[in-house]
């Protein structure tokens, strides 16, 4: 019995959209915020271990260009310091929300 | 295949040159040589030594990774020197009674040594050497390049 | 909490390495044309063995038993190089192979040094939080 359910149809397109249209409950807008910190987090993460594993190649006279190497430690280094400051960003608008008298 | 391919294969091809070098001179110096080698109670002459270029084969993990889909084909290792062997043409008889290895007719065997040929061999070692160490510079330049990515 | 990885101690191997192998290239180099020298090398090997974390304990039965060595201070190893044809003076130099080696390992180090000090930014960028 393959019915795909209507609501189950609706709710994939509503998630398409909420990327695009701002979300309707501020707990949805929560939830894709962190998911969206999270998966830049990992990226952050993958892209250093990737660096890593390159790194070591090339120390040990392994099967790797230099480019790649080079241009994977860029990439990391760049992926974290956008990071960085967007933590920073968010945490000054944080605090800007806070010093707000009520 | 590390990131010094390049530079090990003109290695060796500098390598293969200088001793293609090295048996040219040999040969040039010895152009006059008649007491070469004892053989029978007899001296011979010098022979012509000449070398034998043959490409070093692709190691077994360079197959391997080629196979396993790790590498996209196998570059090749560079040249070696296989063996030198002795040039088999005729020695050059010249007529000369008064030389002490003059043989009953008078007539002197000498090296099948061609200084002409020699000067042509040598022209080519040393274009030969040049040409690789202009590739060994522009891979080194490569390399040097790679390492200012992102300064 | 390990402040430097092992990517770093890995690359402290590979600059030890390098920098006995320029030694070593330097002294083959001086000494071409010197009769019955024969060309040293430099062992890749146990310059990465610290750097693998090899730490075999040795099984003591018996409390007198002597303990392995120390591998982590392994310093890479010096041997005498026996893939180079001999010279008539015993002297078996090749000298495009020390001068291609001069250039491999000129560019290794430069590597190596750039990839260590991108190591130390990073961590130092992460330390003091993008100020």
């Amino acid at each position: 019995m393959n019915k795909i359910s209507i609501p189950a149809a609706s709710q994939i397109f509503q998630s398409n959209n909420t990327k695009i249209m701002p979300s309707s409950t501020p707990y949805e807008a929560q939830k894709s915020f962190a998911s969206v910190l999270k998966n830049s987090i990992e990226k952050v993460n993958d892209a250093q271990f990737q660096s890593d594993q390159l790194t070591n190649k090339l120390a040990k006279g392994g099967n790797v260009d230099l480019h790649e190497v080079m241009i994977a430690s860029q990439k990391a280094s760049v992926t974290l310091q956008a990071t960085i400051e967007i933590r920073n960003k968010v945490i000054e608008a944080y605090q800007e929300v806070m010093r707000m008298q009520v | 295949m590390t990131i010094f391919h390049s530079i090990n294969n003109s290695a060796s091809a500098l390598t293969a040159q200088r001793l293609r070098m090295d048996v040219i001179s040999s040969n040039m110096s010895n152009v006059d040589s008649t007491r070469a080698k004892l053989v029978n109670g007899e001296w011979q002459p010098y022979r012509r030594k000449t070398v034998v270029l043959q490409p070093k084969e692709g190691s077994f993990s360079n197959f391997l990774n080629v196979a396993m889909n790790r590498q996209d084909g196998v570059a090749g290792n560079g040249v070696k020197v296989s063996r030198v062997v002795e040039d088999e043409t005729p020695f050059k008889l010249v007529f000369d009674p008064e030389h002490p290895d003059a043989d009953e007719n008078g007539y002197v065997e000498l090296p099948n040594v061609d200084p002409l040929r020699e000067m042509v061999d040598l022209i080519s070692a040393t274009r030969s050497y040049e040409a690789n160490v202009t590739v060994l510079n522009a891979s080194k330049g490569m390399l040097m390049k790679a390492l200012e990515i992102g300064k | 909490m390990k402040l430097f990885s092992n990517t770093i101690s890995t690359l402290e191997s590979a600059l030890n390495y390098s920098s006995t192998k320029q030694k070593v290239i330097s002294q083959n180099i001086s000494n071409v044309d010197t009769p019955n020298y024969k060309a040293k090398d430099v062992s890749f090997k146990t310059a990465f063995e610290s750097a693998l974390n090899t730490t075999i304990a040795a099984n003591k039965t018996d409390q007198r038993h002597y303990d392995f060595k120390g591998i982590s201070q392994r310093r890479p190893g010096i041997t005498i190089r026996k893939d180079t044809a001999y010279n008539h003076n015993g002297n078996n130099v090749d000298l495009d192979k020390e001068m291609s080696d001069l250039a491999t390992n000129q560019i290794y180090y430069n590597a190596v040094i750039e990839r260590i000090s991108g190591k130390f930014n990073t961590l130092q960028t992460v330390i003091r939080g993008g100020k």
